[in-house]
């Protein structure tokens, strides 16, 4: 994919499909090791072993409108041609945590993208989905919780026009603050 | 129309994998290395052109139903891609030519489609 952020929002429609009631995203910029790592970790139900050995083979997909999901294989290979690395966690009944790493200065690596414009789409897809993001850029820290949010929203819904609005200021502010700190 | 057998002959392509289904038709041409925009852009019938090699490219081009994939530049193919281009009965073809020099070639063949 041309922006890393399309891997994010489409590795995330896999928590979804997983029943996830909370999702967490890391994306860790790590300048001084030269990493860009990227985590989704989700409480859906989890694979078992047969199905996590299956995952990351293109052929492999539980929809049944189509035989090949490509989802996961195309993250993996990015990363991997990327001399980074990949790895998928999943314990039934608990949820899923992948990770791919990536060299952050190598050539191929696409861009992170709009990560903004990724949280909004997936809190406004599945409102009753948590999403906790944290953004790691050298040592500063950002971090952003739906939970957080809507208990201060008191019954406004995430998903209102100014809410929103104001989340992607808030995304957007926070992230400026910890690349330019 | 030309059938990708034909195509292999006239362009003396190496054929890597998927030998049964040679008789594919080969409608136009698409040209493309980053997987997720060649699965939204290739057409039925192109004639995928890439140096890509992984078995991704295999999943691709049975997605878009292309008519074979031919592996520019000489690129060398991972066996595991050469065995899912024969499961999954596409033309897995390669060339010593580069993409262009492969487009400019099949111009010949495929404008009067």
């Amino acid at each position: 994919m041309k922006e890393l952020a399309l891997h994010i929002l489409d590795i995330v429609q896999n928590s979804v499909r997983a029943d996830a009631s909370i999702i967490e995203i890391t994306v860790r910029e790590d300048i001084q090791r030269d990493i860009l790592m990227i985590s989704i970790k989700d409480n859906g139900k989890g694979m078992d072993e047969e199905t996590l050995k299956k995952v990351e083979d293109p052929f492999f997909t539980t929809r049944t409108t189509r035989k090949i999901g490509l989802g996961i294989s195309l993250f993996k290979t990015a990363a991997l041609q990327c001399n980074g690395s990949f790895n998928l966690v999943s314990k039934q009944g608990e949820g899923t945590c992948l990770t791919a790493a990536f060299q952050y200065s190598h050539i191929d690596r696409a861009p992170l993208g709009n990560i903004v414009d990724t949280l909004v789409t997936l809190l406004m897809m599945e409102k009753e989905i948590d999403y906790r993001y944290v953004h790691y850029y050298k040592n500063n820290q950002f971090s952003f919780d739906t939970h957080e949010i809507k208990k201060v929203l008191d019954g406004v819904p995430i998903t209102d026009i100014n809410v929103v609005e104001w989340i992607k200021e808030y995304i957007t502010e926070g992230l400026k603050e910890i690349v330019n700190f | 129309m030309i059938t990708v057998e034909e195509l292999k002959n006239k362009l003396s392509l190496e054929v890597i994998g998927g030998e049964g289904s040679l008789s594919n038709v080969i409608k136009n041409v698409y040209i493309g290395d980053l997987l997720s925009w060649v699965m939204a852009h290739m057409k039925h019938q192109d004639a995928w052109i890439t140096i890509q090699t992984n078995t991704n490219v295999i999943a691709v081009a049975a997605l878009g139903e292309a008519a074979c994939v031919i592996i520019a530049e000489n690129a060398e193919i991972e066996d595991v891609t050469i065995n899912k281009a024969n499961e999954e009965g596409i033309p897995l073809l390669r060339s010593n030519l580069s993409a262009y020099e492969l487009a400019i070639e099949l111009n010949h063949y495929i404008k009067d489609k």
